[in-house]
């Protein structure tokens, strides 16, 4: 493949291109940050080219200064990863009018799947099932009201241009959805700049499962199985598995089949999830279509063997796929962990700062991508994902033992991690079981509380012998160069 | 045996303790008996402290004055360390008369492969007494308090049960 690309993303996603690039002898160009400047993507770039400043808007948000980067570093693609511009169309016409080949849908698939609301009606044409709710948006609080009496309580109010979790609220009566529809409304316009919203039945404990394919320009698409990402905390998936336990043979052809038709109709091209919500009786909705590589791939990848990255790259570069629905084996099974920069203790809120000692965990089955080093830092501006640590094994028990293992051994020594709740789930006898679905969090959370507990006690132990065994410390003066994170953990202290 | 008041993530808790290694040590909390041991040396102590229930990995680092800062899971827990009892080191009165003998215990099974002390020999804090083997290791069993050997109960090459009495010091 010839090509050279430019990386629109930065952190973990970044590297994960790069390395398959590095493998196929695609020269690559990462755009970066201030903030990034010292970053491990960018160590094993080609090229990487300046960003100036560090809000996302400044940076990786930036359509005209990427734009100007890629081509004036003579790329012949982009590749936008997850979350920033992956899915906006104005970004995909951009590099469509500069000649870039963009890896991901054309801007005329985009603008067709567009918003949640445009689709859903895609979908519900082609005999997709939907959630019972708006057709469109809504005029006003009064027709939100009529719509959701007819429906059936509780429902959900979405923000037509949301994403990502957030612009969502559920209403359990006329007064909530009254009251709801204008916070959302409010909300939407200033976070995604339109405040369009529609409604939906609030189906009761479903499972979030979605079906990962991927077409070329030459009409085929093939899906990869499916992704069971029902373990999540206010719509983020913090734990994803392949393939589902709740799946038999039957529910897994047709939303597959479901899947294929959707994507089909939209004339989709390249990677592509299609997301259900599925109950318990076996009923499945379509939720949305998330139109770019997802950031839980590697649990498809671990299981089907295929690198989602070079096949997006062939598609991108016009080549037909590489393999065939035939060759498509899923075997095994695997699990990922989503560890976030965030504190449990205080409400999951994201914790910048900087990572003194770093050791990954490794073994048989067990793959992490990350962008941590020893002395790394996490900075405020992005997201709090500092590594997902996937785990495969034969059988869903082996994955999730080798993860155990492997969640042990991980060391992020300085900002405090979803370690912990990842450590206390791989022991729930439930999440052990299968038995879970989109609530289950919520029931979840005074485990973990406990847990948290007996780690409180096992650091005091740990915080007498230490000072026993090297009690100079307690004398001394401290000599080093007053760091940035001392002074942090400090301050932590203090304030507490 | 030395007790420490420990403030950490806005708990308190007391913990008691006692030497029983080199690097080993056996503390009390609520109740419970923990074993820690120190796993690698650093910048950052790894430590490993087991319990009935489990054992756990941890790293401390220690700070000026009385903070310490521990990590367990990618989870910090800084922690402030208060001495009980006047000044220093100094146990509290009733650890003191408690402490005038002190039994050596095997913290895990093993193997007595030497022998260092005799009877009614003095010995003074941190000496050692006895090397215990297990899991390939040899494992220094130190006295924790200076004294006289009152009496040893086991021999050389002798196999050893978890918490079986080894000496007892005067």
């Amino acid at each position: 493949m010839k090509m050279k690309l430019f990386i629109a993303n930065r952190g973990e996603i970044a590297l994960r291109i790069i390395r398959t690039c590095r493998r196929l002898d695609v020269r690559t160009v990462l755009a970066y940050s201030e903030a990034d400047g010292e970053s491990l993507p960018i160590r094993y770039a080609d090229e990487k080219y300046p960003l100036n400043g560090s809000a996302p808007t400044e940076t990786y948000l930036n359509i005209p200064k990427l734009m100007q980067g890629a081509v004036k570093t003579s790329c012949d693609a982009i590749h936008p990863g997850y979350g920033f511009l992956s899915e906006d169309p104005g970004f995909v016409q951009a590099c469509e009018e500069n000649g870039l080949m963009f890896v991901g849908p054309s801007s005329r698939t985009l603008a067709k799947l567009g918003n949640k609301l445009q689709a859903r009606q895609v979908m519900k044409e082609c005999g997709v099932p939907v959630i019972p709710g708006s057709d469109g948006t809504l005029a006003d609080e009064d027709e939100a009201v009529e719509l959701a009496e007819k429906i059936g309580f509780p429902v959900i109010i979405k923000a037509v241009y949301g994403g990502g979790g957030r612009g969502m609220r559920i209403a359990r009566d006329s007064n909530e959805v009254r009251k709801f529809s204008r916070i959302t409304r409010l909300e939407a316009s200033s976070a995604f700049g339109r405040g369009d919203i529609y409604i939906e039945r609030q189906l009761t404990q479903p499972r979030h499962i979605e079906i990962q394919a991927i077409a070329d320009t030459h009409g085929k698409i093939i899906t990869l199985g499916e992704r069971e990402c029902s373990i999540q905390r206010r719509h983020q998936k913090l734990v994803e598995e392949a393939p589902s336990v709740a799946l038999d043979p039957s529910l897994r052809a047709k939303l597959t089949d479901a899947a294929i038709r959707g994507l089909g109709v939209s004339g989709y091209t390249n990677a592509g999830t299609v997301e259900f919500l599925v109950e318990s009786s076996g009923d499945f909705y379509f939720l949305e279509v998330n139109k770019r590589l997802q950031v839980e791939h590697l649990v498809t990848e671990l299981t089907t063997r295929v690198d989602i990255v070079e096949e997006q790259l062939n598609v991108a570069a016009g080549d037909s796929l590489d393999i065939s629905q035939n060759e498509v084996d899923v075997v095994g099974w695997a699990i990922n962990c989503r560890i976030n920069a965030e504190d449990s203790r205080e409400g999951f809120i994201p914790t910048p700062g900087t990572v003194i000692y770093y050791h990954p965990p490794t073994g048989p089955g067990v793959r992490i991508d990350s962008a941590l080093f020893s002395g790394c830092t996490i900075s405020e501006y992005y997201d709090s994902l500092i590594a997902k640590l996937a785990a495969r094994g034969m059988t869903r028990d082996e994955a999730i033992r080798r993860m155990r293992v492997a969640l042990e051994e991980t060391e992020i020594i300085g900002v405090p991690t979803t370690v912990p709740l990842h450590v206390e789930l791989m022991h729930d006898p439930n999440f052990v079981k299968g038995d879970f679905d989109t609530t289950f969090l919520n029931s979840f959370i005074p485990r973990l509380n406990s847990r948290i507990e007996r780690y409180e006690k096992l650091a005091a132990v740990v915080a007498a012998v230490e000072k026993t065994r090297s009690p100079g410390a307690w004398r001394t003066e401290e000599t080093q160069k007053e760091s940035r994170w001392r002074t942090a953990a400090r301050t932590r202290s203090v304030s507490r | 045996m030395r007790s420490f008041r420990i403030q950490v993530n806005g708990g308190s808790y007391t913990v008691s303790l006692e030497q029983v290694g080199k690097e080993r040590f056996q503390a009390t909390l609520n109740g419970v008996t923990y074993d820690a041991e120190v796993t690698a040396k650093g910048n950052l102590t790894s430590w490993i402290v087991r319990t009935d229930a489990e054992s756990t990995h941890a790293k401390a680092m220690n700070r000026p004055n009385d903070r310490v800062d521990i990590w367990l899971a990618s989870m910090p827990f800084p922690a402030i360390v208060q001495t009980l009892g006047i000044g220093g080191y100094a146990a509290p009165a009733e650890t003191r008369a408690k402490a005038a003998c002190d039994r050596i215990r095997a913290l895990m099974p093993g193997r007595i492969t030497s022998v260092l002390v005799k009877e009614g020999e003095e010995v003074k804090e941190g000496a050692a007494l006895l090397i215990l083997e297990a899991m390939k290791m040899q494992n220094e069993i130190t006295s924790p308090n200076s004294g006289i050997i009152k009496r040893i109960f086991v021999r050389e090459g002798e196999t050893v049960k978890k918490d079986s009495l080894l000496i007892s010091i005067e």
